[in-house]
């Protein structure tokens, strides 16, 4: 033992700890933790990325900001308070999204290492391929509540982030959304999709009127109601976009809440079909709203259960508060829904409640559809410091040159069958067949190509779904074909252009490249009529895999739509999948359930071996979603 | 306690967190007063912990002097307050963290303070403390039905330890009866025959169940003899961090003070010898308490003490919120292992 021991660092160690230079990206809440325990621990040189600024509801566990930091950059403020602990400690900060193009490889081959202490995964998918691009180690943390997660990515040595599937945000058929909502969640999809129905941009994809072609109608049946629909008291209104007709009438609330809740509802029961073995809903009266409150009137408003009658009234008021919002806006502007928005979240919460009330759902707090509606992931500060502290004990591994010690660790709730809190287990070797870091990166794409535009390739598949930030894409048919340029202007000819206008077929080959990312991508294109549960595309390793998904999917058709979707969210729950949350999603307007796993559920399952977990994130900075 | 409602800044500041444990959880978390005793790394990351939670009040109680071992992990303390007293000198920063919650300093030496001193806390944490100490007041506490917690970092080594006495809490468990509890109108019952398109199944769907938990005293885990044939099997599975632990307790006892960076040498060479004392006197097998645990076991690594001091501030917020089960009775991290784990010691 050495006398000149200045800390529990073996001199070696020491000396590697101070001389490396380290990127932090995210300064939330892993990102607070991580920084001062990196700047007692030794670490002298640190950059740190956030985009993001100080909210009020941050303070409980993001404790480098203060109640006078609100609004100010969290990269900044957290760099000044860490000063504090060490003003030894160089600290260059961005206020800037990591996933900037002014971050390339070359930014990130400065590094000695990268620590990720984000909350999404687009986030998380990017850094992830800059790290690899750049051949420098990752530490990757995720907390959702109790729960937490840390691992380590190295090139070649160890999975990527991306090395297997990800659940995909929950989303419910169209018709349990518009014909037959069942849960609570269903009622504030549709009041989300309402908002923007009214106010928001306008997607197809989120009707809110009655669904005639629901598959559980016979054709028969599904043509009676449209016959009734024709038959008269001008009800072409359901062919009319409801913006148009919502503009057209003044926002006026009584002709919107009859129309939604009174005429669409009644609309609904002449599908009878539909009511056999369900409750029929119940229409209702704007001018005869019950004031009966279900919970006591001392609670909070934000805490109770509100009357028909006060939802009503909340209802009309943000009608038109939000007309006027939407006319600030000018011409073609709209409104993005914001949880954090008062008047917005109570239209929801109204909308959703008065929904609830017609179906017989139970009705919940506003406090309670804010966590639904916003996708809010629970976040304390215990979980984020001990996920932070294990994101240095790995770092630590690294820089003492014992890349083989490094492990995945897990925060569980409770102890396991052997006693562990925290249950660390091996790294696992690269997927072959990674579509992001194996050696050839292969994907297929299930679409209808004569359904599917080049816009809608590029932003909700190839950005949205594979993580690329600005690809270019172009045919691979001999001719190189570019359909997709990152270059601006150069291919948004193309936008609404379908894929089968191109020449696209089955069998078809796309060769995508993400400069930034040094991502090269080929994909193989599959055609289908139709995909199951009203999705419009689907990526999948290989067309092995492929076979076996289409057959399983066949197979869930026999058991019955509704026994389908049972199963399929019981399969994601034995694979420990958490989440998922983040604010890049609250953002994309998706039909998205906060779908969080009670911790409880965890607890029951004794971590087999080789179960893998996924903890998604915090709504606000913490999170992750690993492997 | 804590019938007020919480207000609308609280409701704000504690959304995130309100959310995961409820209302009445951070009702009672506002009612809780709690002493700290010893304010080193530690100390420092279970005060951040529970001010940030909303406790009512905090008193950090530690008669020491501020020291270069600080640097390495009191985010509390100043750089320049070498010398002065800690829980002076942290008072300002941990305050800073919650206006919201009454924090004070006691220079005393915890070792002068009398029975009644600590009866005016709801939750007792000590840290820093010789074993003698930690057991003394964890008597005060059992008898007065006062939450205790102990803890300490001891370079890449780390415990918690809990006495709740009888505790009973609350804890959610996924709910078996498929039947809809019918707390709002209008809620359909599958009443008889259940419906066959929509048997309710929340996700959030659990039922709160009162469970109760016994503790056992310091002492008891203390006298535990390793070498009667009945506990000798338990060994295997006993975290090594405890025994790397008593063999420190010993070298605290025999020297009034913590081994110390500065004296670093001298001390290994004593601990090496706390060590032999403890493995004669359990007759334990060398590998369950290896010699170079004093290579890792000076200081208090920044890290180690984030961790058990992660799993003590949300075992004191669990014993204040009397919700979730709590870890009975000790928690150890060893981060030369790389293991942190729950074990029950002592009966």
């Amino acid at each position: 033992m050495s006398a000149a021991m200045k800390s529990s660092l073996s001199n070696k160690l020491q000396q590697n700890v101070s001389s490396c230079k380290i990127l932090v990206v995210g300064a939330g809440g892993i990102g607070c933790e991580l920084l001062k325990n990196l700047a007692l621990t030794g670490f002298s040189d640190i950059e740190v990325i956030d985009l993001d600024t100080i909210d009020v509801s941050n303070l409980n566990r993001q404790f480098l900001f203060r109640k006078e930091h609100v609004g100010k950059s969290k990269s900044q403020v957290a760099k000044e308070s860490t000063l504090k602990f060490n003003p030894d400690v160089n600290i260059v900060a961005y206020h800037d999204s990591v996933m900037n193009p002014d971050y390339g490889v070359n930014f990130f081959k400065k590094f000695k290492l990268v620590m990720n202490a984000l909350d999404n995964r687009a986030a998380r998918n990017h850094v992830n391929r800059m790290c690899l691009a750049a051949d420098v180690p990752l530490v990757e943390s995720g907390t959702a509540g109790y729960l937490g997660q840390v691992t380590v990515i190295k090139k070649g040595l160890t999975e990527c982030y991306e090395c297997r599937p990800k659940a995909t945000q929950k989303t419910f058929p169209g018709c349990t959304i518009r014909n037959t909502p069942s849960e609570p969640i269903h009622c504030v999809v549709w009041a989300k999709h309402l908002f923007n129905q009214l106010f928001g941009e306008d997607d197809p994809d989120q009707d809110v009127s009655p669904d005639t072609e629901d598959p559980e109608l016979t054709a028969e049946a599904g043509e009676k109601a449209l016959e009734k629909e024709t038959e008269g008291n001008g009800k072409d209104l359901e062919r009319k976009s409801t913006r148009v007709w919502a503009v057209e009438n003044g926002y006026n609330p009584e002709k919107i809440f009859s129309k939604l809740f009174r005429d669409d509802i009644k609309y609904l029961l002449s599908m009878e079909a539909l009511w056999k073995t369900r409750r029929p809903p119940e229409p209702l009266d704007w001018s005869n709203l019950s004031d009966a409150t279900p919970s006591s009137a001392t609670q909070m408003r934000d805490q109770r259960i509100w009357s028909m009658k006060e939802c009503g009234e909340v209802f009309g008021n943000c009608l038109g508060k939000l007309k006027v919002d939407l006319a600030a806006q000018g011409e073609d502007g709209m409104l993005v829904w914001d949880k954090d928005d008062e008047t917005a979240l109570d239209f929801v919460v109204s909308a959703a409640n008065i929904r609830a009330n017609i179906f017989g759902i139970s009705q919940k707090s506003r406090f309670d559809i804010k966590s639904m509606a916003g996708n809010i992931i629970p976040a304390i500060a215990t979980t984020n410091a001990i996920i932070a502290a294990l994101i240095v004990m790995e770092a630590l591994k690294i820089l003492n040159d014992q890349f083989d010690k490094c492990t995945t660790v897990y925060l569980n709730r409770k102890p396991n069958f052997r006693k562990k809190l925290l249950d660390a287990g091996r790294l696992d070797k690269p997927n072959p067949k990674c579509y992001v870091c194996s050696a050839k990166p292969e994907v297929t794409v299930v679409l209808n190509t004569q359904k599917i535009t080049i816009k809608f390739l590029e932003e909700k598949i190839l950005k949205g779904d594979l993580g690329m930030v600005a690809p270019d894409v172009e045919i691979d048919n001999g001719m190189g074909t570019i359909i997709i340029s990152s270059e601006e202007g150069e291919t948004e000819e193309n936008n609404e252009k379908l894929l089968s206008s191109f020449g696209i077929i089955n069998g078809s080959r796309l060769k995508c490249d993400d400069f930034l990312q040094n991502y090269n991508l080929n994909i193989t294109i599959a055609h289908v009529e139709k995909l199951e549960d009203e999705k419009d595309f689907m990526v999948v390793g290989d067309m092995a895999e492929l076979q076996a998904k289409l057959e399983e999917n066949s197979k869930k058709k026999e058991e019955g739509t509704g026994a389908a979707l049972e199963k399929s969210k019981e399969e994601e729950e034995d694979d420990l999948e958490i989440i998922d949350d983040t604010e890049a999603m609250e953002t994309a307007p998706t039909d998205t359930s906060p779908k969080k796993r009670k911790a409880d559920e965890l607890d029951c399952t004794p971590t087999a071996k080789k179960q893998k977990k996924s903890i998604g994130g915090d709504g606000d900075a913490d999170v992750v979603e690993i492997l | 306690m804590g019938e007020e409602n919480i207000t609308e800044a609280e409701a704000a500041l504690y959304d995130r967190q309100i959310r995961l444990w409820g209302l009445d959880a951070q009702k009672r978390l506002r009612a809780a007063k709690v002493l700290l005793i010893g304010i080193k790394g530690l100390g420092a990351e279970v005060a951040k912990n529970i001010v940030l939670s909303g406790i009512k009040s905090l008193t950090i109680l530690d008669h020491t002097q501020v020291d270069e071992e600080d640097k390495l992990s009191q985010f509390l303390i100043p750089r320049e307050e070498i010398g002065k007293n800690r829980a002076v000198s942290s008072l300002e920063r941990t305050q800073l963290l919650n206006p919201m919650v009454n924090v004070t300093a006691d220079t005393d030496d915890v070792a002068d303070k009398n029975d009644d001193f600590f009866k005016q806390y709801d939750v007792i944490c000590a840290t820093c403390c010789p074993s003698s100490i930690l057991c003394k007041i964890n008597n005060i506490c059992s008898e007065n039905n006062i939450k205790y917690f102990a803890g300490d970092v001891f370079g890449y080594y780390g415990y918690m330890f809990a006495d709740l006495g009888k505790h009973e809490f609350a804890e959610e468990v996924p709910k078996m009866n498929q039947k809809q509890e019918s707390s709002q109108q209008g809620e359909e019952c599958g009443d008889g025959e259940p419906a066959p398109k929509k048997i309710k199944k929340d996700e959030k769907e659990t039922v709160v169940v009162k469970k109760e938990e016994i503790f056992s005293r310091l002492q008891s885990a203390l006298d535990v003899d390793w070498s009667t044939t009945e506990i000798k099997t338990k060994i295997k599975r006993t975290p090594t961090a405890h025994f790397i632990t008593l063999a420190i307790f010993d070298f605290m006892e025999k020297n009034k003070r913590r081994p110390q960076l500065s004296t670093s040498e001298e001390d290994s060479k004593q601990l090496l010898e706390c060590r032999k004392m403890i493995i004669e006197k359990n007759q334990l097998d060398d590998k369950y308490l290896p010699e170079n645990f004093i290579e890792h076991c000076f200081a208090e690594l920044s890290p180690i003490c984030a961790i058990v001091g992660g799993v003590l501030g949300q075992e004191i917020i669990k014993a204040v919120s009397q919700k979730d089960a709590p870890h009975n009775n000790f928690f150890f991290y060893n981060g030369v292992e790389g293991t942190g784990m729950v074990d029950k010691i002592g009966n």
